[in-house]
């Protein structure tokens, strides 16, 4: 069987169920009564402003914090030793992390406590912006860190040095350019999902108004069939949005182009990397102060404000505690990783890269409604609560957050070596298997991991294509954050973080395995 | 065979008025081995606990399996349900049982997505109690479809040691919001528990009570509401935030009593204070209070949608959840302290005294006051949404 043939088949069996989901979300928009209903609705242009506000913030501040960080530590030793970092910090889970953030920053949060400091995070959605703009900075490092050519960049960076350009103007003149095209990707994910983030808005983000995905998440809930369209048509209309933002994104990069091509020929010697050293302890602290929040309410025993320590300390929550939903979630993840990673490198190989951007579709657009038209295809087939449906529902996701990490390295590969293969005669086959995968093991694996903490993080696929009987560490700790009790949300919210952490390092481990065996993977 | 079951099942249908233990027999018996999915909201681990016991009873005694399918919120199954209905499944649905309230069991009921005619027939409903709202759910019949399993009454929840007089009345109330700025709130509609909070005011209030037995006339409604709109102008600003947004649900209100941030928190469940109380969630003086004139109560029911796989195993778990030993092991505030349906006195002596030792310490009780039209809570929640909705 072709390869290509076998790539168009992997995918279709994915992405088949995004065509009955895309006709149910156009619907509306042809229905003008809805867009009268939207144009009423009073609670829309305050959500509106809530999203735009938080995803301007989460992508900009994103993109700042990365740039800062990279241009202050890259290359060397501080940079390596950050690197090291960064698989764990990327592997903590969004509603894990959201969780630990309230319980640090909240109005009675532990801030509040400790020196009085108190600030609203829901108004305007600033909380959800700027914990997004710390988590996705760390997702933006890490493809960085996966996708530079370290050999080509650091001469070119010796070259500007040496014509007398000091250390932060050589990293704007020479990494940025390089650097920004390759996480135009990343970007493009982190816009889609700061714009269409349900579970992280509902525990830090403005609630009247809240984001305009959580009303849609609302709205398509609704049992009244014109608040399900109203729905559907705000799902349609972030879609719309993220068309802004890109149309944004690329304006900028025009200036910006245009910017670092005019040289003046002055020097500056600003070095910026005692600032990126600091900002890389602070993120990486709030992490751990945030991580600590978990740990301590998981074991915090009546703890009320304003102590600043629990009254006492117990371990009854962690007996009560339910740990089934592990197993399921680990079974789930591992299930669809692995497939997933099947199903990219078929694409990679026989797929054409033209209609990437077609795969990866999913990640630009709400998931409710590709949820909704998963689910039907589902119950016609009469495959939902099964362990089949449920892989499959989360595929839709796993495959282009894969793809995303790994398309960039696989195009990397250099074609000599795949000619020399042919000149051997070898096979499509063969050379995949033999020149194609060895080489490209460390990004793979970081897909492998990425695939598995997109499983991890699936809310609505589990609920809906399980038909509920799926208890996962997720479904169990957003059912758990609508209720008030902030120890075993603690306790859930660190159990979601376990599986991801112990995926990221075991993959992290088996490539340092593979560099010591293999000279050019080090 | 199947011509045999058909006429058993026809002389069965034929002697039902007589045979009804021998129908629960055979029930019992087709019941045996069944997996039964109950799909409930899983927010409160005190819920899920008492679950987890009646899952253990369910297998030891009758031999059915019970899965409890957790929800953040019981729209999701409606939603299933529906999905499922309009997809063409009409038997072998993944429901089997569904925890309800008014809004989902009139939207299911008007769908005709339910078993109808089964909740009469289970033994244990001669003990229910037939003084509350057991035979209609939010001012509509229930035929029979969904069978009591608790009771519920909106009450206020404040703690005594702030030295603050409990308001119990809505001018009082507001007089109370005046004294201590910023120190009240009520969860955000459609939070169901902020929708009941705005009709207890509404029927406090309003100067028709008639009109809110029926669904509501659109050519009446700003007549009706009027008050309660005028009453939520003067309060919101006094709220916390100055009202410009409200938490997301009356758990995480407890949550905010307990650390001093709001004075009152609501509840839907007389004894939770007890349990709150249990869990060291709130201080020994913490009380549950209402209105002097009644407060607003229901009864929540178990419901079997139309289409579910394992019909027989449900109404064996429904009729187990009215049995007077789980209905005393639920009013327990140590375990779950939800309101009973049973009535004390139609129990055989030791369970009767026994379901009376469970009645919540720390309420002050108040008369029930029946619910609007099921119809009221949508067209509530919408011009709340529409006038308070955005800051």
């Amino acid at each position: 069987m072709s390869l290509r043939f076998l790539a168009w088949f992997a995918v279709g069996c994915v992405f088949a169920p995004l065509l009955p989901g895309l006709l149910m979300m156009a619907k509306p928009a042809l229905m003008p009564e809805i867009w009268q209903a939207l144009w009423a609705d009073n609670q829309w242009s305050g959500a509106l402003l809530a999203t735009l506000n938080s995803t301007v913030i989460s992508v900009a501040g994103s993109l700042v914090l990365c740039l800062v960080l990279f241009c202050g530590l890259w290359p060397g030793a501080r940079w390596r030793r950050y690197a090291a970092q960064l698989p764990l910090l990327l592997a903590l889970p969004h509603v894990a992390f959201a969780s630990g953030f309230l319980f640090l920053f909240a109005d009675n949060g532990w801030l509040t406590r400790l020196c009085g400091i108190s600030f609203h995070l829901d108004e305007y959605g600033m909380g959800l912006g700027i914990l997004l703009a710390l988590k996705e900075s760390w997702f933006l490092l890490w493809i960085a860190s996966t996708q530079l050519n370290y050999q080509t960049l650091s001469q070119q960076l010796t070259v500007a040095r040496s014509l007398g350009y000091g250390p932060l103007q050589c990293r704007i003149r020479v990494l940025v350019p390089s650097l920004l095209p390759r996480l135009k990707w990343a970007l493009l994910a982190v816009v889609a999902y700061s714009l269409s983030v349900v579970d992280v808005s509902i525990i830090l983000g403005p609630n009247n108004p809240p984001t305009l995905a959580v009303l849609a998440w609302q709205w398509l809930n609704d049992a009244d069939p014109q608040r399900v369209a109203m729905g559907m048509l705000t799902s349609l209309l972030l879609v719309g949005l993220l068309g802004c933002f890109i149309v944004l994104g690329w304006i900028l990069w025009r200036v910006f182009r245009r910017a670092v091509g005019r040289f003046s020929g002055q020097r500056h010697l600003l070095n910026i990397q005692p600032l990126a050293s600091s900002l890389g302890l602070v993120m990486t602290a709030t992490c751990i102060a945030a991580l600590a929040m978990l740990v301590i309410w998981s074991m915090a025993e009546g703890w009320f404000y304003p102590a600043i320590l629990p009254d006492g300390w117990a371990f009854s929550g962690w007996q009560a505690a339910e740990l089934s939903p592990l197993g399921t979630t680990l079974l789930l993840a591992l299930a669809s990783s692995f497939t997933g990673l099947l199903v990219i490198i078929l694409w990679l190989e026989g797929g054409n890269p033209r209609f990437d951007l077609w795969l990866a579709l999913p990640l630009f657009l709400p998931a409710l409604p590709l949820v909704a038209g998963q689910y039907r295809m589902l119950l016609i087939l009469q495959q939902d609560g099964g362990w089949p449906g449920v892989i499959w529902s989360h595929l839709l996701w796993v495959v282009p957050y894969m793809l995303l990490v790994a398309r960039p390295a696989w195009q990397q590969i250099d074609p000599r070596l795949v000619i020399t293969a042919r000149t051997f005669g070898w096979s499509s086959w063969k050379i995949v298997c033999l020149v194609k995968l060895p080489l490209l093991a460390r990004p793979l694996l970081a897909a492998l991991a990425v695939g598995f903490s997109v499983s991890i993080a699936q809310y609505l696929p589990t609920l809906y294509a399980g038909a509920g009987r799926f208890t996962t560490v997720t479904t169990q700790t957003v059912a758990l954050s609508s209720g008030g009790d902030p120890q075993q949300q603690a306790i859930q919210a660190l159990l979601q973080m376990l599986l991801p952490f112990i995926m990221f390092i075991i993959t992290l481990q088996v490539g340092r395995l593979l560099g010591r065996f293999r000279q050019g993977l080090r | 065979m199947r011509l045999l079951t058909l006429l058993l099942s026809l002389v069965a249908i034929g002697f039902s008025c007589f045979a009804q233990p021998t129908d629960w027999d055979s029930l019992r018996q087709q019941a045996k081995g069944q997996t039964v999915y109950f799909n409930a909201w899983g927010g409160d681990p005190a819920v899920n606990s008492y679950l987890d016991w009646v899952a253990g009873e369910m297998k030891q005694h009758y031999g059915v399996t019970l899965k409890v399918v957790r929800l953040a919120d019981a729209a999701d199954a409606v939603k299933r349900i529906q999905s499922e209905d309009s997809a063409g499944r009409k038997d072998n649905g993944s429901v089997d049982l569904l925890w309800v309230n008014g809004e989902n069991f009139h939207t299911l009921k008007q769908a005709g997505l339910l078993k109808d005619g089964w909740a009469w027939e289970l033994p244990n409903w001669r003990y229910v109690d037939q003084k509350k709202p057991v035979r209609e759910d939010f001012s509509q019949p229930t035929d029979g479809a969904e069978a009591p399993w608790g009771s519920a009454q909106l009450m206020l929840i404040g703690n005594a040691q702030t030295g603050v007089k409990f308001p119990r009345s809505a001018p009082e109330l507001l007089a109370f919001a005046k004294a201590h700025p910023g120190k009240l709130s009520y969860p955000r509609p459609p939070d169901f528990t902020g929708t009941a909070f705005i009709e207890q005011l509404l029927i406090v209030l309003t100067r028709e009570p008639q009109a809110l037995r029926l669904p509501p006339d659109p050519a009446t409604f700003k007549q009706v509401t009027a008050p309660l709109w005028d009453y939520l102008d003067q309060l919101h600003p006094l709220l916390w935030r100055g009202g410009k947004t409200f938490p997301p649900t009356p758990a995480r209100m407890d949550r905010m009593l307990a650390d001093g941030e709001l004075l009152m928190s609501v509840t839907f469940n007389p004894a939770h204070v007890d349990n709150l109380i249990d869990r060291k969630q709130l201080p020994h003086t913490a009380r549950a209070f209402g209105f002097a004139q009644g407060m607003l109560g229901n009864v929540h029911f178990v419901t079997i949608p139309a289409n579910a796989r394992a019909q027989a195993g449900a109404q064996v778990v429904a009729n187990f959840l009215m049995s007077p030993q789980a209905q005393i092991r639920k009013a327990n505030p140590a375990i779950w302290g939800d309101t009973t349906i049973l009535d004390s006195a139609t129990l055989p002596a030791p369970l009767g005294e026994q379901l009376n030792a469970q009645k919540p310490a720390h309420l002050q009780a108040v008369p029930y006051l029946p619910e609007p039209h099921a119809a009221w809570v949508n067209a509530l929640e919408k011009e709340w949404l529409q006038r308070y909705g955005a800051k």
